[in-house]
């Protein structure tokens, strides 16, 4: 057996060479090495900075703030009396994924649900190694850089946060790349909410003072004013946002809670009114044409502040809902394809006065409705009968319906870009986030809330679409933020606000156990709990195995 | 076909020695020649089942894939052929699925060179002389972590003997289709629009849009060998054709290849030298995406016309957003274009005999050198025309692999006494180049053009342009030895060491052993009053373990950015880079142990032949992209080494030689084989904490309009379970809806008093997508010069959701989209997927039937001229309702198990073939 002996000796020799050998070097090729990534000021701004905006918008399903599909914007659109998806026959049953929404039995097991929460997570996580990255390479960047770097990565980050406190309530606030798992823990509602008022306010300083809707060196960035309105947003809704059980009836009163805005201690509607005026300041107005906000070219906007910059050939961000909403033949008359999906409510139409003498005039802007012309050409469907919309018809099951297939105003708004690709997903016109005629409402109703007047925003509001101006009561600002905001992913939060969320509205039935308003928050998806357990449920919810 | 029938041959190591002489025996040369079979097949160490499937038993009839020529023929192994059959690179299994990330697919090497499925189909059947399928670790030891999932060894035909010898093989054959999905004619969708009072357009014809899009195959293959030689040296050359037209009117393939290999001796036979160059061009026009296609000829309305209007546009229901005009969508482009270049050289030194005098005695000690070199190209290039792709859109990209290969063998073999030992030392490097580019563009104003100038389109879009490279190496090292005792005991023993380029380091390298164990009773003394009944009785036994990397790719251990894409920066746009997947430099190898225990008995001089074998084989440190909590982690996935899969299984060969006489023989041939897969665990430790992958993830869904979202998944993969199982609601049955029409009445199987179908709530186990039983049976008759061959297979045990019935059974849909005949009488008006609609899959297939005919010739240059006709895909015996049940059942993707509109119509081919040897 010495044979035996040095062959193993042999073979064992071999293998220790081999260990010193490079013939098993991975050289990369094709893809970078990560810290070559930073090798600049300019290359860390890029890299760390900028393409945390690839994620501002999307191209697939739930990735994106708005423009695409089963995402953050249809949790916060068809949950709500604004809009809905109807069955049409053998289209848009889903799994009844559409129809859950609308009446509120959605699930913590709802794959569309887990997928959302990984989208927004996974932009604050990397928004968390941008920060890494920077500290790590300091020495390349003035101070001044460096602030800026940081306080804008800080704010993105903010506003994802808040959409996950929105949508989530109690949720994990991590800001530590790399955060070891035992250190990730659910915070309380109120204290991710005044973590994200404090960040904000102290990005503010450091943000450029820039119209980020304008093409140009801060086009789609979180410049200041962005920042300030998501603050505005923050401080309306903080009597939702600071009750940690709203479950219980009760919550904090926005009135007498304290914060402290530039030195000054204000509640929670003076913070609100404090950031509309500022953003006034910087010179945001109406645009007189509202329709202009949403046109093909809407970059010059004087009224947008956030937007989704888009455009067929440089971006890859898409819009979604024009495509889902209009019928196939109408489609066909602009040469795209359709889904034949998306409607107004019964509910918005008559808030738009559709039918009545005082039909609003945003109703022609924001809706097809009626016998559907393109180049002045009526529509003609297979049957060779034109093609009507039916406002006035609408259920959550339209299979039976003679209207089936036309049922509903369908969604207009933004202008139809007749050279998009990918069936008009691909457009020029940028998708509108936060903008001025927003701010307006925002302020009108802080001050309402606060006791003081907010008639004059309110007017504005109503006379640069020639409508006629109505009493500044809380309902009617609720009213005009549907007719002024429709299709823009509002109105859940507005619901909640007032209380309406909950309960019966259009067509809906509050479901079993829904008047504790335990649905004013989602659930924490199953798969998150399944995979960090000490993340627990929120109220009212199971966590179904 | 005198020789032994039994599509199993069992190699071990001295009974394989002899079987060596037969098929190596060079005229008078020295019988110390026989070992090495190539240079890389260790004899010495192969103690198992080895299946051997010689000419004799591969398939005939009309075989134009080598894997066709395999079909059915070996226990353990499942080959299933692409979606139309017999056209499209078919898919390999060998003893089922052991990794859910990858690997899956058996090694193939072709005379004695690394290569992979789709380099085999390129190969023409005429010129492989055998197959050799190793499945136990033992076996497949040293061919380490690329042999995990089994190994295909492929021997492809060389010259021999001094003889010059040409010959021609060639056989056409005609595709009919002969079964198609039962949809409402144009009669039948207006009378039934109209009994409902539905709206319907009717533009006048009535068009069977299945039968429009199909036509007549066409089949025709051309086979020249010549080979030669003299007394130091041998050579033969081949040249094959194939062109296939499907019944698919768009569909064709085009194969042609050229192969050549020489063989020279030189001082004294001491040296052989074995060189082999090999070429061939594939191109193939596929249907650019067959499921529209075929849900679109199933559901079209059927009064549209057939043909296409003027512009090349077609009419189609406009309300059918998902389906198009069939003619219109054959007009898409999906063309593929594959080049393989392969060469190799291989020497044998037979060392003492070169450095003594002792040329003819043992021991002996040889030395192998392998250097190779493949090159690959394959080249796609897509068009979707602006009849049915708003503004049209056109790819086109390439990938180009380059692979090296040098292996180094040193081999002891020596005899003494009642001892024998063989021991062998290797090792090998192998590394390959592979670059990849691609670009798509849209903005079309001609549809003349195509992919051909991509000029003519107006806009590049952000994302669609790009190119990747890597290189990837692996060096290894293995020492065997195997040692016999009396010439009945065999022990065999082996260390492998792997080490790949893909791990960081501290975790390149595996270890992998083996070991086996052989006892040959019929050499015991006891034994010799049987020995007249029995050729073999022997027992086997072995354990061993192999590595598998199958399922990652370079990178995948090293923290990388990439382009995420582009924004506007300073009003210009820049494409960013970042992260886009988590890292895990502690990625390593995923193990697989097998434990196999078999015999082989061979009785009455070969007439009857039984092989059985049970294995187990357990893989740990499965690669799978586990989910990971977010937060803290960035993205869900990380690719992983934690989970846990076992697959056991028994598998039985039965051969009986019925009939042997001069002018007659009947030869039967059945193997089976029962495999259990269990996903075991999915969970384990990383980093120091917990992580749970969840027990329930869905693989395969429906498609098609409404269905959309997590309610329509149908297979998953749950652990405990084997994988790919379905877990579907419960159906009781039928309910009425007040309006007349039926429901789906679905259990509230969780009794909370709600029916919820989505993925945790009411939903069981219903069955399992895979067979557990297979079936490959041979009957064989001849008389005289005649001869008659059956090949059945067979699935039993398995289950096949009918997504097609339950889509084209939905009144719900209709007149948008048409329905199936049976549907206004049934008149459900639901589309929930429950387990209404799965069947039970078993199935026997008779694979075809072939009649030969030697013609006796008395020629003084025809050796042998032969004759054949043949059917294949004869008929099918089985429950199942669908179209066929021999849909995707093996391998774990998107579609296992479901049949969901994507069947090619069911067809049988009917050929003729000729032979000629001069």
């Amino acid at each position: 057996m010495m044979i035996t002996k040095r062959l193993l000796l042999l073979f064992a020799t071999a293998l220790v060479l081999s260990t010193f050998s490079s013939c098993l070097d991975e050289n990369t090729k094709g893809l970078l090495p990560e810290e070559k990534a930073y090798n600049s000021a300019t290359n860390l701004y890029i890299n760390t900075v900028a393409t945390l905006y690839n994620y501002i918008g999307g191209n697939s399903d739930s990735q994106g703030l708005e423009g695409t599909v089963r995402g953050l914007y249809d949790y916060n659109t068809f949950s709500t009396d604004e809009a809905i998806i109807p069955i049409r026959g053998g289209d848009w049953y889903d799994g009844g994924f559409w129809q859950n929404l609308y009446e509120h039995r959605w699930t913590a097991s709802d794959e569309a649900l887990y997928n959302t929460w990984l989208y927004l997570y996974k932009v604050a996580m990397l928004c968390n190694h941008s920060l890494a990255v920077i500290d790590a390479n300091r020495s390349l960047l003035t101070d001044k850089d460096y602030l800026a770097y940081t306080s804008e990565v800080k704010a993105v980050r903010c506003l994802f946060y808040y959409e996950l406190m929105d949508m989530f309530g109690r949720i994990p606030y991590v800001t530590k790349d790399q955060e070891s798992y035992a250190d990730v823990k659910q915070q309380e509602r109120s204290t991710v909410f005044h973590n994200i008022i404090d960040e904000l306010q102290a990005c503010l300083p450091y943000l450029a003072n820039e119209h980020s809707n304008l093409e140009g060196n801060y086009y789609g960035r979180m410049t200041r004013p962005v920042a300030q309105f998501l603050l505005a947003r923050l401080f309306l809704n903080a009597e939702v946002y600071a009750d940690d059980d709203w479950t219980d009836k009760q919550h904090p009163d926005g009135k007498t809670m304290t914060f402290t805005v530039d030195g000054l201690t204000m509640n929670a509607w003076q913070a609100c009114v404090h950031y509309c005026d500022e953003i006034e300041k910087e010179g945001y107005q109406l645009q007189p044409d509202y329709a202009f906000n949403f046109s093909v070219h809407n970059e010059t906007s004087v009224e947008n502040i956030f937007t989704i910059p888009m455009d067929k050939i440089k971006y890859q961000n898409q819009f979604w809902y024009l495509y889902r909403s209009r019928h196939y033949a109408h489609g066909g008359a602009i040469g795209m394809d359709a889904e034949n999906g998306t409607s107004a409510t019964l509910a918005t139409v008559h808030a738009y006065g559709y039918g009545t003498d005082s039909l609003d005039t945003r109703f022609a802007i924001n809706f097809y409705a009626d016998t559907v012309k393109v180049d002045g050409k009526v529509v003609t469907q297979e049957s060779g009968e034109p093609l009507v919309y039916q406002p006035l018809v609408m259920a959550e099951n339209l299979t039976y319906s003679p209207y089936e297939k036309t049922a509903g105003a369908r969604m207009a708004k933004y202008e139809i870009d007749r050279k998009a690709y990918a069936d008009g997903k691909l457009q020029d016109n940028d998708i509108v986030l936060f903008r001025f005629a927003d701010v307006l409402l925002m302020r009108a109703e802080a001050k309402v809330r606060n006791g003081e007047n907010g008639q004059s925003d309110l007017d504005a509001v109503r006379r640069r679409v020639g409508m006629p101006c109505r009493p500044a009561t809380l309902d009617n600002i609720l009213r005009e933020r549907l007719l002024e905001l429709m299709w823009e992913g509002s109105r859940r939060r507005d619901l909640i606000r007032y209380g309406l969320f909950h309960k019966a509205y259009d067509l809906r039935q509050p479901i079993e156990s829904e008047s504790d308003a335990h649905t004013i928050v989602f659930p924490i998806p199953t798969k998150a709990i399944d995979l960090n357990n000490k993340l627990t449920q929120n109220k009212g919810y199971k966590t179904e195995k | 076909m005198r020789t032994p029938v039994f599509l199993t041959l069992l190699f071990l190591c001295l009974p394989a020695s002899t079987l060596v002489a037969q098929t190596r025996h060079h005229g008078k040369r020295p019988v110390k020649l026989q070992i090495p079979i190539d240079s890389l097949t260790v004899n010495g160490t192969s103690l198992g089942s080895v299946d051997v499937v010689t000419e004799n038993h591969m398939n005939k009839g009309l075989v134009t894939n080598p894997l066709n020529a395999l079909t059915g023929q070996a226990a353990g192994v499942n080959i299933t052929s692409g979606e139309n059959r017999m056209a499209q690179l078919s898919s390999v299994r060998v003893r089922g699925t052991t990794s859910i990330t990858g690997g899956n697919d058996p090694l193939v090497i072709i005379d004695g060179v690394y290569s992979d499925l789709s380099a085999l189909s390129s190969v023409y059947p005429s010129d492989i002389e055998s197959f050799t399928i190793l499945k136990n670790a033992a076996e497949t030891a040293q061919y380490g972590s690329r042999g995990a999932s089994g190994v295909i060894e492929v021997k492809t035909k060389r010259g021999s003997g001094t003889q010059f010898h040409i010959s021609y093989d060639g056989n056409i054959g005609f595709e009919s289709k002969y079964k198609t999905l039962d949809m409402l004619d144009a009669p039948g969708y207006i009378a039934t629009a109209q009994a409902l009072g539905l709206y319907y357009k009717d533009e006048g014809s009535n068009t069977n849009f299945q039968d429009i899009i199909t036509r007549t195959g066409y089949i025709a293959n051309h086979h020249v060998a010549f080979s030669g030689g003299s007394k130091e040296s041998s050579y033969r050359a081949s040249l094959s054709a194939m062109d296939h037209n499907t019944i698919i009117r768009t569909n064709s393939y085009r194969n042609y290849a050229a192969k050549a290999d020489l063989t020279q001796w030189a001082f004294d036979d001491l040296l052989k030298i074995d060189f082999g160059v090999f070429g061939s061009s594939q191109k193939s026009h596929d249907l650019f995406n067959p499921w529209e296609v075929f849900y679109s000829a199933a559901a079209q309305n059927p009064t549209i016309p057939a043909t296409t209007n003027a512009d090349g546009s077609g009419d189609k229901n406009n309300t059918a957003e998902q389906i198009n005009h069939p003619m219109v969508l054959l007009k898409k482009k999906n063309d593929t274009k594959n080049l393989n270049f392969d060469a190799h050289i291989d020497m044998d030194f037979n060392l003492l005999g070169l450095l003594s005098d002792k040329s003819n005695d043992e021991p002996s000690i040889h030395l192998l050198l392998l250097g190779a070199y493949s090159y690959n190209s394959l080249e796609n290039a897509t068009f979707c025309p602006t009849w049915i792709w708003a503004q049209g859109q056109a790819t086109r990209g390439e990938r180009k692999t380059e692979s090296w290969l040098g292996n180094a063998q040193l081999k002891f073999d020596d005899t003494w006494g009642a001892h024998h030992l063989s021991a062998t030392l290797l090792t090998e490097y192998q590394k390959s180049n592979a670059s990849g580019f691609w670009t798509l563009v849209k903005g079309f104003t001609t549809n003349e053009l195509g992919y051909d100038n991509l000029g003519a389109a107006s806009t590049i879009p952000y994302g669609g342009t790009g190119s990747d490279a890597d290189s990837p190496s692996l060096l290894s090292f293995m020492g065997s030895l195997s040692y016999t005792l009396l010439d009945r005991y065999t022990l065999g023993a082996s260390l492998r060491a792997d080490g790949s380029s893909m791990f960081a380091s501290g975790h390149k390298w595996g270890a992998f052993p083996s070991v086996s164990l052989s006892w040959d009773l019929t050499k015991e003394p006891f034994f010799h009053a049987l020995s007249h009944l029995f050729d073999i009785m022997r027992l086997r036994t072995g354990y061993g373990q192999s590595g598998n990397l199958g399922g990652i790719s370079s990178y995948y251990s090293q923290n990388l950015v990439k382009p995420i894409g582009t924004v506007s920066v300073d009003n210009t746009p820049t494409t960013t880079m970042g992260l886009f997947r988590n890292s895990n430099p502690n990625l390593k190898w995923e193990t697989r142990s097998t434990f196999n225990v078999g015999t082989d008995i061979s009785l009455w001089h070969n007439r009857l032949v039984l092989t059985a074998e049970y294995y187990y084989s357990r893989t740990t440190d499965m690669l799978y992209q586990y989910d990971v909590p977010v937060p803290p982690f960035t993205f869900d996935k990380l690719l992983a080494n934690l989970g846990k899969m076992s697959n056991q299984g028994v598998e039985i060969g039965l051969g009986v030689t019925a009939i042997s006489r001069k002018d007659m023989e009947l030869n039967v041939n059945l193997n089976l084989s029962f495999q259990k897969n269990k996903l075991i665990s999915l969970s384990g430790e990383y980093n120091g904490y917990q992580l749970t992958a969840p027990d329930i993830t869905s693989i395969g869904s429906l498609s098609g309009a409404g269905f959309h979202g997590g309610e329509n998944n149908i297979v998953y993969q749950i652990v405990g379970q084997p994988i790919g199982v379905f877990y579907l609601p419960h159906c009781k049955g039928l309910v009425k809806n007040e309006n007349g029409s039926y429901m789906y009445d679905i259990e509230d199987l969780d009794h909370n008093g709600r029916v919820n179908i989505e993925d945790g709530g009411d939903r069981y186990i219903a069955g399992q997508a895979t067979p557990k039983w297979t079936l490959g049976s041979n009957i064989s008759f001849r008389y005289k010069d005649f001869d008659i061959s059956l090949q059945m297979n067979g699935a039993f045990g398995h289950k096949i959701y009918n997504g097609t019935a339950l889509t084209y059974m939905n009144m719900s849909s209709f007149p948008d989209y048409n329905v199936m005949s049976k549907a206004p009488e049934m008149n459900i008006k639901d589309q929930r997927a429950t387990d209404y609609w799965l069947e039970r899959g078993d199935y026997l297939n008779f694979d075809y039937l072939t009649i030969g005919w030697n013609v006796p010739l008395h020629s003084r240059y025809i050796s042998r001229l032969r004759l054949s006709a043949s059917v294949n895909n004869l008929a099918t015996i089985t429950a199942y309702s669908g179209l066929t049940p021999m849909i995707n059942s093996y391998v774990v993707d998107s579609t296992l198990g479901i049949d969901d509109k994507r069947s090619y119509p069911v067809y049988r081919t009917f050929s003729i073939g000729v032979s000629i040897q001069f």
